[in-house]
């Protein structure tokens, strides 16, 4: 009998039916359509800015969009189809077959974070063709004097946002990938991630505060926070962006490498847990 | 749930953690940098500012401006009642987006002009209370006003605009001319600066009987103008030199040229 080694291909198949899977679901159209609807009503809302010109607004409320709808797409659909595996029984069979749970694990990742691509990849095209659209009307009418210049907007920075914040979607995916392994239900799943990434969001402070405690214990509780959490403010380049200024490379490539180092540690600490669990 | 598993996830991450500091640390003092709502100086702040930015993200601007529509809707009641929550709304709309200097200056003119106003009148207007009870009340919240400011000026150090609107309430709120005068020279030495805000030092100065001071000033601020500018004033700026050479008694031989 030949023995079973670790196979890219299978984990191809995994991802590919998981990715299937994510898009025929209800819950996915429901939110594009949603955050479409959001980026796009940024020209409505626009009549209610008072402290930031138009072209920022619009981008500042679309990355808004994105960054809320993908959190919540990365969570819920990662729980989903983790537990949709699981509830109905499919795990078992997938596991029983020379499949190693590693694999699955990796699997799911990949095709979950190929979902994430495709939800930021439309609304940040969206996002760009309604910016170039209002652009181009301010340019060559309200006020062609302020773009003497040439173009505002910096649309290669839109995209650069646009794979950061999928980036970090796929860090939030790891988490809710270690949640899921080891907890019994998809709700419970989702409502710890949530609180995860709320946390994440306000770990900066953690790593800004604890020096500035003065009891000991408290600021050893608060410096072991700001460590064992990611900090997701580092992702928040949508206001540099949105102000006109252009993301240096090196903090571009810092970020996404702190990125992808965050992916490799939670699909690895999901594989550990997902094998020490019962099926 | 397996406790074993959940202690060495907590180990691994925590190891993780502090080994891609050199990684995050540089991108992240470069991001703080760019970025005034992140530069936190205490936990009060961080308390405040941080979870907002935290929370709100790219919302930030909507959330913001949907209030302030809120804060205009109180302050237009126009009565003493309503000078705690108007000032409360000014706080948090800051608080949420201190980016746009638009909120930071009319909240300032709500506080300093507005509220003054309401609070005298309440106390039977104009003419019919003592003038150290008017001083008083236009002193309280222009004081207010200008602590807003001088928190703006964290987010927005290289604003102008902020520094005119400090002078503005020194010189017409609490008529201290002095403190009016400062503000008006640092904001006029920034870049960016309208060039009535050295014109009008050089007048408060006058004003203060600072004639030298005020002849050096515009002789100064007389070689940067431009004469294409009618924004600059460059004639006006000469007539206040013939003035002051006036006043001052320059002999002929020793007046400015230009």
């Amino acid at each position: 009998m030949s023995k079973v080694v670790f196979s890219p291909a299978r984990i191809n198949i995994i991802a590919k039916n998981t990715f299937l899977e994510a898009v025929r679901q209800k819950f996915f159209g429901f939110l594009v359509i949603i955050a479409l609807g959001i980026i796009l009503s940024s020209q409505v809302f626009r009549d209610f800015n008072f402290g930031a010109p138009e072209l920022k607004f619009i981008a500042d409320f679309g990355f808004g969009a994105i960054v809320l709808f993908g959190s919540v797409l990365a969570i819920v659909a990662t729980a989903q189809l983790f537990f949709s595996e699981i509830e109905n029984k499919t795990a078992i069979t997938i596991l029983a077959k020379p499949i190693f749970r590693s694999e699955f694990i990796f699997g799911k990742f990949l095709g979950v974070s190929l979902l994430l691509l495709v939800f930021t990849g439309m609304m940040t095209v969206i996002l760009s063709v309604l910016l170039f659209w209002r652009e181009t009307a301010i340019m060559e009418g309200v006020d062609p004097e302020a773009f003497e210049a040439g173009r505002m907007v910096a649309y290669g920075d839109i995209f650069l946002y646009g794979i950061v914040q999928w980036l970090k979607f796929s860090i939030l995916c790891g988490i809710t990938m270690v949640v899921a392994s080891f907890s019994n239900t998809n709700l419970y799943s989702v409502i710890l991630s949530f609180v995860i990434l709320l946390i994440c969001h306000l770990q900066y402070l953690a790593r800004d505060a604890w020096a500035q405690m003065e009891f000991l214990p408290v600021q050893l509780a608060v410096f072991m926070l700001s460590a064992v959490f990611p900090n997701f403010q580092l992702f928040n380049i949508g206001d540099q962006i949105a102000l006109g200024e252009s993301i240096p490379f090196e903090l571009g490539a810092r970020i996404i490498g702190y990125a992808l180092i965050y992916i490799i540690v939670f699909n690895l600490l999901a594989v550990f847990s997902f094998r020490k669990r019962e099926i | 749930m397996n406790w074993k598993a959940l202690v060495v996830i907590f180990v691994v991450l925590f190891v993780v953690g502090l080994a891609v500091r050199p990684v995050e640390g540089p991108a992240w003092d470069e991001l703080r940098e760019r970025e005034p709502s992140l530069r936190l100086a205490d936990l009060e702040d961080a308390l405040g500012q941080g979870v907002t930015v935290g929370l709100l993200g790219g919302f930030r601007a909507i959330v913001a401006d949907l209030l302030w529509i809120r804060t205009n809707v109180i302050w237009e009641q126009q009565e003493t009642a309503v000078i705690p929550a108007t000032e409360t709304m000014i706080r948090l709309v800051t608080t949420i987006d201190p980016r746009p200097v638009y909120f930071w200056l009319n909240g300032a003119r709500m506080i300093a002009y507005d509220m003054s106003v309401w609070r005298v009148r309440e106390a039977g207007d104009y003419g019919n209370i003592p003038d150290a009870a008017v001083r008083r009340y236009h002193d309280e919240q222009a004081e207010t006003a200008i602590r807003l400011l001088e928190r703006a000026r964290e987010f927005h150090p290289d604003r102008p605009e902020i520094l005119i609107e400090i002078a503005n309430i020194y010189l017409r709120r609490m008529e201290n001319e002095e403190k009016a005068a400062e503000y008006y020279r640092i904001a006029a030495e920034m870049e960016g600066a309208p060039p009535y805000a050295a014109r009008i030092h050089a007048e408060i100065l006058r004003r203060m009987g600072e004639y030298e001071q005020a002849y050096e000033w515009l002789k100064e601020l007389y070689a940067t103008l431009d004469p294409g500018n009618p924004a600059h004033q460059k004639q006006v700026v000469l007539g206040r030199i013939r003035e002051l050479e006036d006043t001052l008694d320059v002999p002929l031989i020793q007046r400015f040229q230009p």
